[in-house]
This record gives C-alpha cells, structure tokens and sequence, in this order.
C-alpha cells in the first residue's frame, strides 16, 4: 500500500518535470550554487557585512539615534546626513558639549555608541576589553578595547566595513568597465575585423592629439587651480566633444578618392600587448608609483587605481568568450540582418559573454579590499584620520601588548577576504559545464 | 620553434618601451624636486654661503643629468619657448609654466622673469651693506613663486613701500625694483592667452634625459642612487641576495610539499585527508599575509606574552667580520618568520592548482584505462597522471622569476628586511628614481620572460603543442 503511495508520487513528480517549461540558464546555475554550502554561507555573510556597511551611521555612532533633550525630540542620526548635505546645522550646544555630555530625559543609542573617531578621553592608552573601564554604564562599554587616542575599535571597524565594502565595489567597477569594453572589442574584432576607411583612422589619430591638447594640455592651469573633480569633467567632455567631430567629419569624407581604402586595424594585438604592459609590472609596485605622485591622500584614489589597473583579467577573459561566441550562428544572423557592429557587441554578444566574468569579478573584490587594507597598513594613500581595518591592524605595531587590535581588524579582512573567494569558487563550480547533472 | 621564439622577443621590445616610458612619465609627475632633495640630504653637515646656491644647484642638476631637456619632442602650445628646460629650478620652472599657461606671453613672462633675477642679485650685492635689505629680500625670492595677481601684486607693493622706506636701499635697488613693477604690469597689459591654444611640436634632439636614460640602460648601466649615490647595480646585488634566499628557501619549502599534498588530494577525493587539507588549504589562502606577519611579529617576537621566542626585526647586528657559523646562526633565526609567511601562501596556492589540475586528469579515460590494466598506483599516478597534470604547475612557474626578484613588499616591510621590496618601496617614497625605474624594467622583463619559458615548457612537456605552424 505505502509502496503503492510512493510510486504514484514518483510518477506525478516525474510528469511536473516533464510539463514544467525547460530551466533557464540561471536558474540552473542557481541550482547548482545552492549546492555548494560553503558559497551559500558565505553569500549570508556577504549579505550581514552589507548590511553593516549600509547602517554603519546606526550601528557604530557617538550620536543617540533619538533622545529626548529638554522636552524636545531630537533624531541626531538623521538630522546628520541633512547636515551633511549642508540642508541643516547643527546648534550651539551640540558642537560645545560631545554627544555624550548632555542630560537627556530619555536616550536610544546606536549599539555602539562611538563614532569610529570619537576619542574617549576617559579610556585612552590602549584600554583591553577586559580591563577596567572607565564607563558610565556596560551599556558604554568598549568591547573591543580602545586605541592610543581613546577611540573605540568596534566603531573603527563597522568604519572599515564600509570602506573596505566601497573599495571593493567601486574599483571592480571600474575594472569591470574597462576590462569589459577593452576585451569585446579585441575578442569580437580581432585582428582582422575591424576595417576602418583610411581617413577616419588619420581622423582619429589627430583626434586624439588634438584631445589630449585641448583638453588637458590647454586647461592645465584649470585643473590645477580649480576643483578638481568638475575640471576634469569638463576636459573630458572637451576631449569627446573633439573625438566625435572627427568622427563626423570622417563619415562625411569616407567616400573620396584614395582616402575611401579601408585599412584593417589588428585590435586584438593592441589590446593584448596593454594586458601584457599592466601585467608585467608588479602590480603592488605599480600602485605606489602611482600613489605617489598623487598629493592629495584620499580612499577615493586608491579605489580609481586598484580599478585602472585591475582589468585585465577581466578584458582576458570576455576576450576568450568572444572569440568564441562570434563565430556562432546567432552571430552572424544578427550580421546578415545589418545590424550595427556596436549593437551586435553590446545586445547580443557581451550578455552571453558576462557570467563567467562573475567569477573574475568576485575574486577581484577580495584582492582589491586586500590591497586597500594593505595600502592603508603602511598608512599611504589614505588620509590620516580615516579609520580602516589596514589602519587600525597598523596600531597593532605600535603598541605590542594590545593584541586585540592586531586579532580583531585582522579578522574581518580575513573574514571578508575569504566570503569574496568562497564565492568565486562556488560560482566556478555553479558555471562549469562539466558538474551539471 | 626558432622562428617562434625570435617572434616572441622581438614582441617584447613595443612592451617594454610603452613600460619605460610609464616609468619615465611617473618620475617626471611626482612633485617634489630630487635636485633640492639631494643637496638637502649631501649639505646638511656644513654651511654654504647663500650666494652659493644657485651655482650648487646647477651642479647638482648637472650631475644628475637634470638639466637636459626632458624627452625627444613635446606637444604643447606655441605660447611656450622652447628653451624652458634652461630654467633649471624645477619650481621656478613650474612657476613660470604657470604664468604661461595663464597669460601666454612669454617674451613678457621672460622679461618679468629677468628682472625678479635682477633685483634678486640687487639684494645679494647688498646684503652687508644694510640692515634694511633684510626685509626686501625675503619679498623678492618669494616672487619666484607667485603666480596669482593678488599675491604678485601685494608683494610688488611691499616691495616698492619697503625700499623707499631706507635711503640706501632707495638709491641701490629702487630702479630695479621699480622695473620689476614696469615689467609686470607690461606682462599683464601685453597678455595673449590666444597663442595658448595653437598646438605646436617641438624637437629637442637625442641629448634628453629620457635618451640618456634609456640607452644607459641597454648597456646595463643602471646609473647611481639619487640619494646616496652608489650604483644601482650595487644596491640590487645587496637586497637580492636576501630576497634569493628569502624566497628560494620559501618556493623549495612550498613546492616539495605542495606536490605530494596535491597529488594525493586528488587521488584520494573526498577522503578525510583530502577535506582536511582542502580545508586548511583554503584558509591558508585566504589568510592575509599581512595580517599573519604582524600577529607574528606581535605575539612571538616580544617578551609581552611570555613567547619571546624569535629576534626582534631586522636581521641582526653582528659585524660582517663576525665568524660565518655565527652570522648565518643569525641569518637563519631572523629569517625563520618571514619565510614561514612566504611559505604558507604559496604552498596554499600551489596544492591547490595541482589538486585542480589532477583533477582534471584523474577523471581521463586512459587513467581508468592503467587502473583497469592492473597497473600499481605509482606509476599510474607519478608517470600517467601527474605527468599530464603539470601545465597549471608550470603556468606558476612562470610567475616565480619575477616574484624572486622584485620580493615581497608585505613580508620585508613588516619584518623590516633589507631586500629587493624594501628597497623598491624605500627608493619610490624616497623619489631614488635610478632605483625605481630599474626594479620596473628588470621585473617586467623577467615577467615576460617566464611567461616564455613557461611557453617553451609546455611543448617540452606536451608533444601536442607546437609553436612551429603559425598557429599562435
């Protein structure tokens, strides 16, 4: 009877699948991600790490989230984004007492009540978790110690979520721009593809020329005395403003005279003798170069380099895939029905050339918070004040008895570092041909 | 295969140059002048009289081959002399583009220019002479350096008011400065900021800096130290001598147990040894070295937590007339630490490459075929399986060239040993620019050198690679 049971369950389950309409690509790879334990845990982690970085102002801040102050209700937390913005100020006796000074009927506090730079003058000198504090309640209490300045470690650290977290994001974006367009141009071109008319290559080079002159040459002294970051919008925009031209002109010569020969322009070797330049140097090395012509000390900088300079591996592999996927049929129907190249590129084959580079991408963000946190050890390239885990590790230096600052920041590079990993290779499993059932 | 490896090479050469010409154009943005910073550093022990300076200065440019224009041409605009070079202080140099770049006019910039030297020169003649000089002074040599009209103009004011204030210095150094004053407000009048934006090319011919450098370099002279003057070879041989053995003990260590580790991780799938070391493995790989490094450096080598057990950084100080046996006792103590941290991540990294390759092997039919057969496990594994399984070990191989040399910036930093990272990293905070510049080319040139042994490797090893056809 029971056997009975189950076989018919079987059976029913085995005709749901053969009605269900066939999975797509990613719900397979869904699939078989959630196989791997490892990668799911450490997906959950990720999630709890952003989650810290997002509300790091909520969780590690000297401000009360809300307090009651004289009869009036204040939301400190929030009013300090509107002041940021410079929507708000602040009043007077906000910034002559610290936040912890004032008599509040009624106080509710972020769970760590000190922001990652509020210096407890109290519990300075390396104060250890363990040691007696100097606190009004447990409530205050500095769980992870205290460094040489009185400021809390634990706030330090949601701090360094937050940049380690941004380093991440940003400079993998910028690398996966670069590497993205740089490596579908040289795998879909090739070195025989890509046949451009005479004059627009003599265009482009002169546009080129003429770009960087007009640009940047010329406005040097705006970019210098202005600020900065508007400045060099603006040449950009000079620069693609003076590239496009040429190109306009270019189309409308194309068809004169000797002028009309098309040339074939060899992309890939261009593209791949780059790869081989940014590879060859030692990458560490190449970024302290390049930190150190930059004056200004800010994370913002580290993050735009470590992104300049990771894509290769990036461009590599959307290279391979290309090449691969240009010559499949879908391809060339596109081509036969007269589609741009440029669309071709972009809508059909770069979406099926991206899940691979998921992989690249999560092994990227590990190395990038690596090298931020290592950058920010030796204290280079990112502004003095500015807590991180690589800073708060480089206390440990200093101070050989406050070994909790040498464990805790350690921890969480290791600990993310790790979760970035675990995810690229739970995404290599996910996408190897080879493991589907 | 020939042909293969001429091609190779000859590929090289467009890398190598677009990479000395990074290198080249990184030193030339950094701020900060190597000339002031040397004869700071060289002429701290005495004195020079301050009339000196300026011939001292020029010297020392001289000497670092500073005063030579910077590369073969320069694309700028026409409102640029082409003789800018001469200027040979660096910030009056950039001072004066700054004028340019802001007026365009460079006969009245140069006139302007001439006569802050005149009055500059006014005021050293006078300078025992009178006590009110004093004041004037200082107000000249900061106009080297402005370029805002406010700032020029407050100071041109001060000037002119300071100097009628004393007799002596009305009669000495009146004309000038009130020349000066003439000579800026003409440069003001006469401004063209027009000619700013024709493009112009200018040619310098072969005796520049980058010229010089590079063929210098072709011939293997490396040049002397900006900061102390040693050659740069000399400096290399010293830091290479502890980053060689550094990291040959650290890759002999990692590979002799990462090959067996790998091996049988592979063989045995999904055995308790295999998850173990998959395990740790990974650990080991993810574990920043850094971070490892000074736990060590906090933990073991500090009386703190009663595991005082390792010296302190550095490599000791014995004298290097000390007995052999008792310096290499030395040697070894101090390197003990770093080389575990060198060890354990590439041992994490190799196992792990090795296992993925024999992996990949293993799941071949003709490796069940040797099982089938009745072979033993030895030769099945060593001689069908691993032979095949060894293109990701080379892949690494070619990576060890560079990492030999150029060391590792973490682990000699932290542990504060003399190498080749140490030194790089010292040399590009220090703008020791010779330095820099040879740890880039010479690293990238091993770079793509093992990246071409690793290469030939591959069809040693597999006959069905073949660089013969024009296939690559």
């Amino acid at each position: 009877m029971l056997i009975g049971v189950r076989k018919e369950q079987e059976l029913a389950e085995q005709l749901r699948r053969q009605q269900a309409p066939p999975q797509s690509y990613w719900s397979i790879v869904r699939q078989q991600f959630r196989k791997n334990r490892m990668a799911v845990w450490s997906l959950r982690v990720l999630y709890v790490l952003g989650f810290l970085a997002l509300f790091a102002d909520f969780i590690a801040n000297e401000k009360p989230i809300y307090a009651e102050l004289e009869g009036e209700s204040h939301f400190p937390v929030l009013r300090s984004y509107a002041v940021g913005l410079g929507l708000d100020s602040w009043e007077a006796r906000f910034f002559q007492n610290s936040w912890h000074e004032h008599d509040y009927d009624y106080a509710i506090w972020a769970p760590i009540p000190y922001s990652a730079r509020t210096m407890d003058r109290k519990n300075r000198n390396y104060v250890a978790p363990g040691d007696d504090q100097d606190v009004p309640s447990k409530r205050f209490w500095h769980w992870l110690g205290t460094d040489q300045l009185g400021r809390d470690v634990a706030a330090g650290m949601i701090a360094g979520t937050r940049t380690a977290m941004l380093v991440g994001i940003v400079a993998m974006s910028i690398a996966a721009l670069i590497g993205i367009f740089l490596g579908a141009l040289a795998g879909y071109f090739g070195d025989e593809r890509l046949r451009v008319s005479r004059i627009r290559l003599l265009l482009n080079g002169l546009g080129l020329v003429l770009a960087y002159f007009y640009g940047f040459q010329v406005r040097a002294f705006a970019l210098n005395e202005g600020s900065f970051g508007w400045e060099v919008f603006k040449s950009l925009l000079i620069a693609v403003g003076l590239i496009s031209l040429m190109n306009v002109l270019a189309s409308w010569l194309k068809n004169r005279g000797i002028w009309a020969k098309p040339v074939i322009v060899p992309l890939d070797l261009g593209v791949m003798r780059l790869i081989e330049v940014v590879n060859s140097i030692p990458g560490l090395l190449l970024i302290l170069s390049i930190v150190a012509i930059i004056e200004e000390q800010s994370v913002f900088y580290i993050m735009a380099i470590i992104g300049l300079i990771g894509w290769t591996g990036i461009a590599r592999f959307i290279r391979a895939e290309l090449l691969r996927v240009r010559n499949l049929e879908y391809i060339e129907a596109a081509q036969a029905l007269g589609y741009n190249e440029w669309r071709i590129i972009a809508r059909h084959a770069i979406p099926n050339a991206l899940t691979p580079v998921l992989i690249t991408i999560a092994f990227g963000v590990a190395s990038a918070i690596l090298m931020e946190a290592f950058l920010s050890f030796l204290g280079i390239g990112v502004a003095a004040e500015e807590v991180t885990w690589g800073s708060l590790l480089n206390l440990a230096r200093t101070k050989f008895s406050a070994w909790w600052l040498a464990i805790f920041p350690g921890l969480a590079i290791f600990v993310t570092v790790t979760v970035f990993n675990l995810l690229g290779e739970g995404l290599t499993d996910a996408l190897d041909p080879r493991r589907k059932q | 295969m020939l042909q293969y490896l001429l091609k190779r090479l000859l590929i090289f050469l467009p890398t190598l140059l677009v990479i000395s010409l990074l290198a080249f154009g990184l030193s030339k943005m950094a701020p900060g002048d190597p000339v002031e910073q040397r004869n700071r550093d060289m002429g701290s022990g005495f004195q020079r009289p301050l009339t000196d300076a300026d011939r001292v200065y020029r010297e020392t440019s001289a000497y670092l081959g500073l005063d030579k224009p910077v590369f073969y041409l320069s694309l700028s605009s026409a409102a640029y002399p082409d003789t800018l070079y001469r200027i040979f202080k660096r910030d009056e140099r950039e001072n004066l583009v700054k004028l340019i770049q802001k007026y365009g006019n460079w006969e009245a910039i140069s006139n302007y220019y001439h006569a802050v030297r005149k009055a500059d020169k006014g005021t050293d003649q006078l300078l025992g002479k009178t006590e009110a000089v004093r004041s004037v002074r200082p107000l000249v040599k900061q106009l080297y350096l402005a370029y805002q009209d406010e700032r020029i103009s407050s100071l041109l004011d001060k000037a002119v008011s300071q100097t009628a204030a004393d007799s002596t210095l009305q009669a000495a150094l009146g004309p000038q400065v009130a020349q000066l004053q003439l000579a800026y407000t003409q440069l003001k009048e006469q401004a063209s900021p027009v000619r700013l934006y024709i493009p112009d090319i200018k040619w310098y011919g072969f005796d520049n800096q980058y010229h010089n450098w590079i063929t210098d370099f072709l011939t293997l002279d490396f040049g002397e130290s900006f900061i102390d003057s040693r050659p740069v070879a000399d400096k290399m041989a010293d830091a290479l001598r502890w980053t060689l053995t550094m990291n040959l003990i650290a890759i002999f260590i990692a590979y002799l147990l990462s090959i067996p580790i790998g091996v049988f991780s592979a063989v045995w799938k999904d055995s308790t040894f295999d998850r173990i070391t998959t395990l740790l493995l990974f650990v080991f790989y993810s574990l920043p070295s850094f971070w490892i490094a000074t736990m060590l450096v906090v933990f073991f080598t500090t009386p703190e937590y009663g595991m005082d057990w390792f010296p302190s950084l550095g490599l000791g100080d014995l004298p290097p007339d000390a007995p052999f046996w008792r310096r290499f006792r030395e040697a070894g103590a101090h390197l003990v630490l770093p080389v575990f941290c060198l060890t354990y991540g590439a041992l994490a990294f190799i196992s792990r490459q090795v296992r993925g390759g024999m992996l990949n092997v293993i799941r071949q039919d003709y490796i069940r075929t040797a099982w089938a057969k009745g072979l033993n496990a030895q030769p099945v594994i060593w001689k069908h399986a691993f032979r095949n399984a060894l293109f990701p070990i080379i892949t690494m191989f070619a990576s060890i060239f560079p990492a030999v040399f150029a060391g590792s910036v973490v682990i000699e930093v932290i542990f504060n040993i003399p190498g080749m990272g140490k030194l790089t990293v010292d040399a590009i905070f220090q703008r020791d620019w010779p330095v820099v510049y040879t740890v880039l080319m010479l690293a990238a040139i091993l770079t793509m050198t093992g990246i071409l042994v690793a290469d030939i490797l591959y069809a040693m090893v597999d006959p069905r690679v073949s660089y013969g056809k024009d296939k690559n």
